[in-house]
């Protein structure tokens, strides 16, 4: 074998092994900071936890317990989950919206917020009606397509329900400048005061609105969010607290990997989504061209295995696919299986996945008026 | 009594038994002991609720290991104490004698269950020995010794609860020092697990007094009835150690035991059919806890003290937790409540 390929393996190997090191301890670290308590218990005593907290992937919460009175006695309790409409959903997106329909499944009423205004204050789209465009076009529809129940769903587009801005209004009051700034960083030379609204306002506001009269009063209300959205919910509790609200409970859910192996899946860096849009064709085109937790030596990786822990084609199958039932975590980690094997499977199982989703994609377009919210917030203005 | 279960599969019944000494240990002692009878002790106070159902499982439990030591060829002799004197420490001054007549009212009780369980308990009042002076010689001594020793000192404290550790210390421990002599004189103390602080500090006690130690029987905890798993989420620290078997107000919680004689027939179905049960053997069972009872209950009124295979046969998935409750629900009902009316 040639020495400089093989050391060359070698080095790739360590850093993926410290990259998994880093990612392990990433998430206990953060539980521990932000004062979260483990999901472990709840899936102990819940009759059915969802899969993606058996996986592990749903990890965390605050106050979990005040929700679980709710689920566990059929009293009325609110999931608030929102969405900044700057492109197309994509896997990544999938995850949180596969957690909502088990929480509506326990008896959630779930509110999702489409936040077109967010996406053109943080420069994200270039005009509010691309974002809101994009919100009706293509992430509504696929919303809607993965199962919801109207019923109990509410999505709005923030510029069409301006009713928002009067709760954010009535909720800004409660909030001062000087927290705001601390707890959200805002840099005076770079943000604007849209921004500013957006996040200490119009944010707090998604979250506490189920709690307004109009839905019923104070209830339960559980956000499920990346960690990144925890100094939202925080700020939430505490303006619920002076609102004689409950203040929301949070869970936390891990990121997907990006394909390009460089962070979370997201639409702003080239490469590292699968969109719920994709053509099938191009999403397999994606995978068999995504980074990988395994080495470029095939004979080095039978040897040693993958490193699956930060590979984004296991978790893309670990999150979304078969990948416990077919014990590929075994099969990557003892060199079993290689990298094109696995991107096979992969690619085989989105381009199943997403010819299936986007077949109904019309059918749940044209229910939109079912879903979207169009409750008047009065209370507050009489 | 037909006893066809020997000490080791008592001391190893699922379920029942959480920890225990050594089958060698108790026979070595026993030994030790003759030809004078082996104590067995089992004290509890009692609050205004009532009489719990799963005080009985202590009952019974002390009779099956009388009776199994006793076909064993040993005498002995156990004891169930009512601490009529140390329940009425924990409440105010107007209530001295309410608590003094509920503590004759729960004498009584244990007295019918001995009758109809033919149990050949011994039952005794703490109000009935503890102004002895054998006694108070007794309670001067472990306070001698705990006043002279901080580290026996740290044992009583960290014997108590943290939310009582303050008006404890205002009584001067009277409640420990009580509870500690009184388990000094005996071999077998059966009790949740709980209590294994006392039973430690109390074995080192009489370590330093030169008497004998007292050997510790945990049995399960209890857990209350009627409750969705949400309760049992929520509240870690009910998970390790329960509620107070024999006290009905336990964490608030009257609304969800079963109180012999006060819980109306239908309300007890309620309770057991509203519990949250599960197949993981790490999660409170409540209601195996009391089919456990009602499974000695029923052996006892047929003369017989045997195997129980109730937590095998549900963990093993022979019965359901929907037949669990069914089968709980109507032998509470034939076993116990009907008996004791």
């Amino acid at each position: 074998m040639n020495s400089e390929l093989l050391q060359q393996a070698m080095r790739e190997y360590e850093e993926k092994l410290f990259l998994k090191e880093k990612e392990a301890s990433y998430y206990p670290e953060k539980m521990r900071e932000l004062g979260l308590k483990n999901i472990e218990r709840f899936i102990k005593y819940h009759p059915n936890p969802s899969r993606l907290m058996k996986l592990g992937i749903t990890y965390a919460h605050r106050d979990l317990e005040i929700v679980a009175e709710s689920m566990a006695n059929n009293k009325p309790w609110a999931v608030i989950s929102g969405l900044n409409p700057s492109g197309p959903l994509h896997l990544g997106h999938k995850t949180i919206f596969d957690e909502l329909l088990w929480l509506q499944e326990q008896g959630a009423e779930i509110f999702i917020p489409i936040t077109n205004d967010e996406s053109y204050v943080v420069d994200k789209t270039k005009s509010l009606s691309d974002a809101r465009r994009i919100g009706y076009d293509s992430v509504i529809p696929s919303i809607i397509a993965m199962g919801f129940n109207p019923k109990l769903t509410h999505i709005f587009v923030d510029s069409d329900y301006t009713d928002i801005y009067n709760v954010a209004m009535d909720i800004s009051k409660y909030i001062t400048l000087n927290k705001a700034l601390k707890v959200f960083g805002f840099d005076e030379s770079e943000d604007n005061p849209g921004s500013l609204f957006y996040r200490s306002g119009v944010q707090i506001a998604h979250i506490l609105l189920p709690q307004y009269m109009e839905f019923g009063g104070p209830k339960p209300t559980l956000v499920p969010v990346g960690i990144d959205q925890h100094p939202y919910i925080l700020l939430s509790r505490d303006v619920a607290e002076r609102k004689k609200f409950i203040p929301p409970a949070e869970l936390t859910l891990k990121f997907l990997w990006g394909l390009d192996g460089k962070g979370k899946m997201s639409a702003s860096r080239e490469g590292s989504a699968i969109f719920l849009t994709d053509n099938p064709n191009e999403a397999v085109k994606k995978i068999k061209s995504s980074y990988t937790g395994g080495s470029a030596l095939a004979t080095y990786q039978r040897e040693h295995g993958g490193v699956a822990e930060i590979c984004p084609i296991y978790a893309i199958q670990q999150y979304h696919f078969d990948a416990e039932e077919t014990n590929l975590y075994t099969r990557c980690t003892s060199g079993q299986i290689l990298c094109g094997k696995c991107k096979e499977y992969a690619a085989e199982n989105v381009r199943k996945y997403l010819e299936k989703f986007q077949s109904v994609l019309p059918e749940a377009k044209a229910r939109t008026g079912e879903f979207l919210l169009n409750t008047s917030i009065r209370s507050i203005l009489e | 009594m037909n006893v066809n279960i020997s000490l080791k599969e008592l001391l190893s019944l699922e379920g029942l038994v959480t920890e225990s000494p050594h089958v060698e240990t108790i026979i070595q002692r026993t030994n030790e002991t003759q030809p004078q009878n082996i104590k067995i002790f089992y004290g509890e106070t009692y609050d205004e609720a009532g009489n719990t159902i799963d005080s009985m499982k202590y009952y019974l439990f002390a009779a099956n290991l009388s009776d199994v030591l006793k076909t064993m060829g040993y005498d002995t002799d156990p004891v169930i104490l009512v601490a009529d004197t140390a329940a009425c420490r924990n409440v105010s001054q107007n209530l001295q004698s309410r608590y003094m007549q509920l503590g004759a009212e729960r004498t009584e009780f244990v007295e019918k269950v001995n009758r109809i369980y033919n149990c050949g308990l011994h039952i005794v009042k703490m109000s009935e020995y503890i102004d002895e002076p054998d006694f108070q010689s007794d309670v001067k001594k472990i306070i001698d010794l705990c006043e002279s020793d901080p580290e026996l000192m740290k044992m009583i404290e960290e014997s108590i609860p943290p939310s009582k550790v303050d008006i404890e210390r205002e009584k001067g421990f009277m409640y420990s020092f009580d509870e500690i002599a009184t388990i000094l004189g005996y071999d077998i103390k059966i009790g949740p697990p709980r209590e294994d602080l006392y039973d430690k500090t109390a074995r080192e006690i009489a370590k330093r007094l030169d008497r004998k130690q007292i050997m510790s029987i945990f049995l399960m905890p209890t857990f209350p009835v009627g409750l969705g798993w949400d309760y049992f989420f929520a509240h870690e620290d009910l998970e390790k150690y329960g509620i107070t078997a024999y006290k009905g107000m336990s964490k608030r919680l009257q609304k969800y035991r079963i109180l012999i004689g006060k819980t109306s027939p239908e309300y007890v179905d309620e309770l057991i059919h509203n519990s949250f049960i599960s197949t993981r053997l790490d999660i409170p069972n409540p209601i195996l806890d009391i089919g456990i009872i009602v499974e000695m209950a029923k052996q006892r009124l047929k003369s017989k003290t045997d195997q129980i295979h109730l937590h095998k046969d549900f963990y093993n998935g022979k019965i359901s937790p929907n037949d669990l409750k069914d089968y709980v629900s109507q032998g509470l009902r034939e076993y116990v409540l009907n008996k004791l009316v």
